[in-house]
């Protein structure tokens, strides 16, 4: 759904590790980080502010 | 069509089958609900359909909970057309009716309002009137699809900052029934503030959707924004068919892959 309403679907990992195997946590998440520094900042909040300003101006 | 469904109601209630038959009627220029009980007239009865087909629709299945639950020995027809029927399944299926207290009395939609709706059946099982209109295909969503993924992020938020959350498409939803509502929890969504989370407000409500939505396309109508939101849950349909092989309200008797143990199909 995410990748619908066009946000890379990347930005979004569910994994399910046991709380008895913490290296494959840290590796989960590190694997993360490094996928989210690739993509870089999300795009979300500069649109939405710039679409709120166009509402303001043009009511609809 | 009509005169075939009013004898057919007709002979219910004196049959005495039923204890009143949900429909809609003509009144002061307007259409709205109404409960036809038996010795009563039924003058003014209509399909809803006024200018066009089907373009006075009111969810009765959410009034007919409401009458159940307020006379839950009693056994009430209703008017259904394919989407309807749809939500009584999957009514059923969520124990929010009995199914044999229900008389469910069908009608087809026309081919311009399934192709309109690109709806999946576009008539009813308990079928009394009109012939068994083709389905449509899903066109809006392949269309969709077909964007890039920056033409899809500048359409959808443009959409989603729109809404003014007056949350007019959860309440018109026959299928919403939650007492409480995951988008009134304070928690999750802030109160008094706009524009709503984008898009997380509307996936919220599209994932509670997910195996419930049976596509009547309410919400659509009534979101004074004009937010698509059929589109949205068309997608959830999509990925729940192609994954799950599920779609909610098509089989009777169906139950959802998302309540059950075990690997998907």
């Amino acid at each position: 759904m995410l990748d619908f309403t066009g946000i890379e679907k990347e930005r979004l990992r569910a994994r399910w590790v046991s709380s008895a195997e913490a290296p494959e946590f840290v590796e989960e998440v590190n694997a993360f980080i490094d996928t989210l520094k690739e993509l870089g900042p999300s795009p979300l909040k500069a649109a939405v502010e710039a679409k709120k300003e166009e509402q303001k101006e043009a009511p609809a | 069509m009509i005169e075939t469904i009013k004898q057919h109601v007709a002979g219910l209630l004196t049959e005495k089958k039923i204890a009143g038959f949900l429909g809609l009627i003509e009144k002061n220029g307007h259409v709205a609900p109404h409960l036809f009980k038996d010795g009563e007239s039924l003058a003014g009865f209509t399909l809803g359909d006024r200018k066009t087909a089907g373009d006075a629709r009111y969810p009765l299945n959410k009034t007919l909970v409401t009458l159940s639950r307020a006379y839950p020995e009693e056994t009430f027809g209703v008017l259904v057309r394919g989407c309807d029927e749809r939500g009584l399944y999957g009514l059923f299926r969520l124990n929010q009716l009995t199914e044999d207290r229900v008389i469910p009395v069908g009608f087809s939609c026309p081919a311009e309002l399934s192709e309109a709706c690109e709806c999946r059946k576009p008539y009813p099982d308990s079928l009394v009137a009109g012939e068994k209109t083709e389905s449509s295909q899903l066109k809006k969503v392949a269309e969709m699809d077909g964007k890039d993924l920056a033409r899809r992020f500048d359409f959808w938020t443009a959409q989603f900052v729109k809404c003014v959350k007056c949350y007019g498409c959860r309440d018109v939803c026959p299928m919403c029934f939650c007492k409480e509502c995951s988008l009134e929890c304070e928690d999750l969504v802030a109160k008094g503030d706009l524009p709503v989370e984008v898009p997380v407000f509307h996936l919220t409500r599209a994932m509670h959707m997910a195996d419930r939505c049976v596509d009547c396309g309410l919400c659509d109508e009534a979101c004074p924004s004009d937010i698509p939101l059929r589109l949205l849950y068309k997608k959830t349909a999509q990925i729940m068919d192609t994954d799950y092989g599920f779609t909610s309200g098509l089989n009777k008797n169906e139950r959802s892959p998302l309540s059950q143990m075990g690997p998907a199909k």
